[in-house]
């Protein structure tokens, strides 16, 4: 039983770090239908900057240079790239988003080199013990910290200016241009937020029980397309779900996975996959994503 | 057409074919072995832009059907005399039983395709990389686990592709020599067989579907349909351009087919050009070319440094490269590298890069 | 369409026309006999070596998983070279060598294999057991030069060209085991935790594991992972459940961060022993630090980077003056006696007069005592066993030079003796 609860906890916690990143994906594709598979990239910027510089400036404004600095290579990224190619097939800028992947990737991977960067978090190794249930500090924090962001950015969708920009530029384009609305402003704001998102969720993911941030790090954000897909791509909510269920899944297959043999070893990694197929299969619009209506 | 013999593209055409016949006989094993990578990749780029260039279907999961052809292939013409199992089927028609093998995945993979659209089929055949992977590595009596398996070599008309040594007109034939004949056969009759399915209906039919697909079921395609068979096509040509990669490899690498390879392949018809046969090719050949030449004259290329003295290496540089190849050609020349060859007109920006 | 396909006919018999006529010219046509020959010096010579200089290839990985080992190894290989040459060479010959960076991708490392394979004498760096799996055939077929696989996977045994330098992870492991069982407590009935990589390194060293445990009468609980899974909790949590009392890991440096980490976080407070891949100083600097200093040993298959012996003072010196930036590791030794055994082979080849890979080969085949200075001897007469069944156990500590001190001298354990590698 506490084996089934630290799992679980564990599983949360790490399904709202996927979470955060799922909903910065989520973001990018209500406001420009663009699958962003340069997601990776930009939460290796966003952890790279706060590891280096949290050394020199303290921590906190670290992080928020990370957070900073995600936003604006995902701006730069909006501003530079895929708003040049407005209105082209959405498979097409899903293929450009991977070129900028490979930049980006290719680059801070050769800054990173074969480091393993400490975020310098204040948590360290410190544990919280309820009953016989141990949790990491971290783990709670980064729970803590996603549900608040979540929470903050469903609000702000919801009820600010932006946030109804955004909706109206996702519901349809055209329309919410000739309403005044300025899909370039959207679009650019969404892969900043996106951006910021990303550096967050890098934080938690490069904190302990992990060692530090190396350059195979992004390769959680692969566990964020699960995530989205999951819950819908096109909406906030299935992002959130999706995350979780992705974070609980991967931590009891994983934990379990001396019960599972009969599905080989190492079935952790798989699990998100083969629940997002099934999820598919009944639902191919995701959980919550808006079933697609077509006019000729 | 009467004035074929004319026309400088014929003799272009001729002086080509003379080149790429006569190459074996002067060069050396590893520009054979990379074109021989190239040829593998250029027929995987040609499933692929049937699927993702000409039908509009985005798929992460080609490395996946490479793989089935590879190890669809040891597992048909191996004997089992390495433990693995194997029905020990003569090479031809376990090369043939691959490429059907990787078709039924692609078609058992198609009720999911067929319900999922853009964005939602790109990131589930994400699901098959990491299937995949899964099971080349756990399933370990038939693909060998970790380490892989080894290849059988092919015998095809008394030749048997191994490294046995041949001497054609004095210049020894190993394995490199004798498979590059088979790989440029192999890509000509793909070419040709890709270019006569999109010149003809099937492919203006993939084309409307691609453009819009509901559009297209109100004009009577079946749309479900042709998508299934876009589907399992494209994974055909993936399981022949993996059979030939296992042919060159030798050795079947479980790590091989990951998603980075599948990444390679949509950033090959994005460079070459999307939904033409030619751009595919051109594609294939560019991407996998790339790193090769760079890791060869690293010493003398600037800004890319030998590896261990610092600097950018040159597996960087080649990605950096075909990084920015793929974000620069679709902003400058939508139509892929082929556009160049062409020097046809782009087609006005807005609308999809389409050609056949 | 018919007169395209008439066109293709005549370009493809203009072709065939064209080769017959062009073969005889061609530079790759047989020509009596290409072995090489011998030179002034009356040493025999082949593929790889002429009057002046020794090519050797170096096929490593800088740029993919393996990057911090690739980089540690052919450093160290490069500055062995640069001092063999300092020191007038092998047979009057400066050795050269060639490095490909092949970032752990099959294609790149086979492109790399092919193209350095006519040009070299012999490889003293291959990463990547999968990849030296594919070459394989070539290597023991009719290429035949010498290879030193940076890998200490039994399935690499048996070759005569393929020589592994030290013990192999199943024998390390049963080693490590053996550690456990008599300085660490661990009683017959008890269960021993294994965390171990899918692929080569964790297998092979699983196999060693359920060895050992069947030996000495342990059960072990499984757990695989991926190079990229870097979080332990699930891990830690399920193999507390299970009751483990001790735990072997066979991953990498940052799975050992994690794991001793969580373990000593959730008061799971027992031993762990990684493989020598499972250790990296720079750990140290990491929050989990001082767990790994209290809880974390590792098995070696030579004393590490800061042994105390006097080549291993050297070469610490000489590795900081050389590379001031870059961490001291195991990687270091890895590379340096790769590069030494290949060098003593080279040497004893020329006192034979016979520099051909064959040559090398045999030489090799008579290195049967060889002291690396790194606290064990090497056998190399026998290509289906590993040159040793040594291994060392060490701990980490920041202290010393390289981040980890011995603990138990080099020892082959009863277990190990009996031991069939690859069986």
């Amino acid at each position: 039983m506490t084996t089934f609860a630290e799992l679980l906890l564990g599983g949360v916690a790490l399904g709202s770090v996927y979470a955060l990143i799922a909903l910065g994906f989520v973001v990018i594709f209500r406001a420009t239908e663009v699958v962003n598979f340069a997601h990776a990239s930009l939460l290796l910027a966003g952890g790279y900057v706060t590891a280096v510089l949290h050394d020199d400036i303290g921590f906190w404004p670290a992080l928020a240079a990370g957070i900073a600095g995600a936003a604006l290579v995902g701006a730069a990224v909006e501003f530079l790239v895929m708003r040049r190619y407005r209105g082209r097939d959405h498979s097409v800028l899903a293929i450009v988003t991977i070129g900028v992947d490979i930049l980006l990737t290719t680059e801070l991977a050769r800054r990173i080199g074969t480091d393993v960067l400490s975020p310098g978090d204040p948590w360290g190794d410190a544990v919280v013990t309820i009953g016989s249930v141990t949790i990491a500090q971290t783990r709670i924090a980064a729970f803590l910290a996603a549900a608040l962001l979540i929470t903050a950015f469903l609000l702000a969708f919801r009820f600010t200016s932006w946030g109804v920009a955004m909706r109206a530029a996702a519901e349809s384009p055209s329309t919410a241009a000739l309403m005044g609305v300025r899909l370039g402003r959207v679009s650019l704001g969404a892969w900043a937020v996106a951006g910021g998102l990303a550096a967050v969720a890098a934080l938690f993911l490069t904190v302990f029980p992990t060692p530090g941030l190396e350059r195979s790090t992004s390769l959680a954000a692969l566990k964020a397309f699960p995530a989205a897909i999951l819950g819908g791509l096109d909406s906030t909510t299935g992002a959130l779900v999706g995350g979780l269920l992705v974070g609980v899944t991967e931590s009891l297959a994983t934990g379990y996975q001396g019960d599972l043999t009969f599905l080989g070893r190492g079935i952790g990694d798989l699990a998100p996959y083969l629940v997002m197929v099934v999820v598919l299969l009944i639902r191919p619009a995701g959980l919550f994503g808006t079933k697609e209506l077509a006019r000729v | 057409m009467s004035d074929t013999l004319t026309r400088p593209r014929t003799y272009l055409w001729a002086l080509g074919a003379v080149l790429l016949l006569a190459l074996p006989f002067y060069l050396e094993r590893f520009w054979l072995q990379a074109g021989l990578f190239a040829m593998a990749a250029a027929i995987g780029a040609i499933g692929i832009n049937l699927l993702t260039g000409s039908t509009g279907q985005l798929s992460m999961g080609h490395a996946f059907f490479l793989a089935v052809g590879a190890y669809g292939y040891c597992a048909f013409a191996g004997d089992g005399s390495d433990g693995l199992s194997g029905l020990g089927l003569p090479g031809w028609l376990a090369a043939v039983g691959a490429v059907a093998l990787a078709g039924a995945a692609g078609g058992l993979f198609s009720p999911i395709a067929g319900r999922l659209r853009g964005a939602y089929l790109g990131i589930a055949t994400l699901a098959l990389i990491f299937i995949g992977q899964h099971v080349l590595f756990n399933a370990h009596d038939l693909t060998g686990g970790f380490n892989g398996r080894a290849v059988p070599p092919l015998s095809l008309l008394g030749v048997t592709f191994d490294e046995s040594e041949l001497l054609v007109a004095q210049v020894p034939f190993g394995a490199a020599e004798k498979l590059w004949y088979l790989g440029l056969a192999l890509l000509l009759g793909s070419a040709l067989f890709a270019r006569g399915v999109l010149r003809g209906r099937p492919g203006r039919a993939l084309n409307a579907i691609r453009d819009h697909r509901i559009a297209a079921g109100v004009l009577g395609i079946p749309v479900a349909r042709y998508r299934a068979a876009a589907f399992v096509l494209s994974s055909m040509y993936a399981g022949l351009a993996g059979v030939l990669l296992a042919l060159v490899f030798q050795r079947t690498v479980p790590e091989y087919f990951g998603m980075l390879l599948s990444l390679e392949y949509l950033a090959m018809i994005v460079i070459g050009g999307l939904g033409s046969v030619a751009g595919a090719v051109v594609g294939g050949v560019f991407v996998s070319l790339l790193p090769q030449v760079l890791n060869r004259y690293s010493d003398a290329l600037p800004l890319v440094s030998a590896p261990g003295t610092g600097g950018i290496a040159p597996g960087e540089a080649s990605r950096y490269l075909y990084g920015a190849a793929v974000v620069a050609v679709v902003l400058f020349l939508p139509g892929g590298l082929v556009r160049l060859a062409a020097r046809r007109p782009a087609p006005p920006s807005g609308t999809t890069a389409e050609e056949r | 369409m018919t007169m395209r396909r008439h066109r293709r006919l005549a370009a493809t018999l203009t072709a065939l026309v064209a080769l017959t006529a062009a073969a005889g010219c061609s530079s790759k046509a047989k020509s009596g006999d290409d072995a090489g020959g011998q030179g002034a010096d009356g040493v025999k010579t082949g593929r790889g070596v002429d009057a002046k200089t020794i090519q050797l290839g170096v096929l490593t990985d800088m740029t993919g998983v393996y990057a911090t080992l690739g980089k540690s190894v052919t450093q160290a290989q490069q500055l062995y070279v640069k001092q063999l040459n300092a020191a007038g060479g092998v047979c009057g010959r400066t050795v050269e060598l060639t490095v490909r960076d092949h970032g752990y991708d099959p294609q790149k490392a086979l492109a790399g294999y092919t193209e350095l394979e006519p040009k070299v004498l012999g490889f003293p760096q291959f990463i990547g057991s999968p990849f030296v799996a594919a070459v394989k055939q070539r290597i023991d077929g009719q290429d035949k030069g010498l290879v030193l696989p940076q890998a200490w996977s039994a399935s690499l045994l048996g070759s005569g060209h393929i020589r592994v330098i030290g013990s192999t992870y199943d024998i390390e492991t049963i080693n490590a085991v053996d550690f456990l069982l008599k300085e660490k407590g661990l009683r017959k009935g008890d269960k021993l935790g294994h965390v171990y990589f899918e692929g080569d390194y964790g297998e092979n060293a699983l196999k060693g594991s359920k060895h050992a445990a069947e030996k000495a009468g342990l059960s072990v609980v499984e757990q695989k992972i991926k190079p990229t899974d870097n979080d332990m909790s699930a891990q830690v949590a399920a193999l507390k459940q299970a009751g483990v009392k001790a735990i072997v890991l066979s991953a990498g440096p940052r799975q050992a961060a994690s794991l001793v980490g969580v373990a000593a976080a959730v008061k799971l407070t027992v031993p762990v022993i990684g493989n020598n891949s499972a250790f990296a100083p720079q750990l140290l600097a990491t929050q989990a630090g001082p767990a790994l200093e209290k809880m974390y040993y590792v098995a070696s298959p030579s004393l590490p980077i800061g042994a105390d012996t006097p080549v291993a003072k050297k070469l610490v010196a000489d590795y900081k003056a050389a590379y001031p930036k870059d961490a001291l590791d195991n990687g270091v030794v890895a590379g340096w006696s790769a590069a030494q055994v290949f060098g003593e082979a080279l040497k004893k080849a020329c006192a034979d007069k016979d520099l051909t890979r064959e040559g090398v080969g045999k030489a090799l085949l008579t290195l049967n005592a060889h002291d690396a200075g790194f606290g064990m001897t090497h056998d190399f007469s026998d290509p289906k066993a590993p040159s040793s069944r040594q291994s060392a156990v060490i701990q980490p500590d920041k202290s010393v030079p390289g981040g980890a001190r011995v603990v138990r001298e080099p020892q082959v354990s009863d277990a190990a003796k009996a031991f069939t590698p690859g069986a």
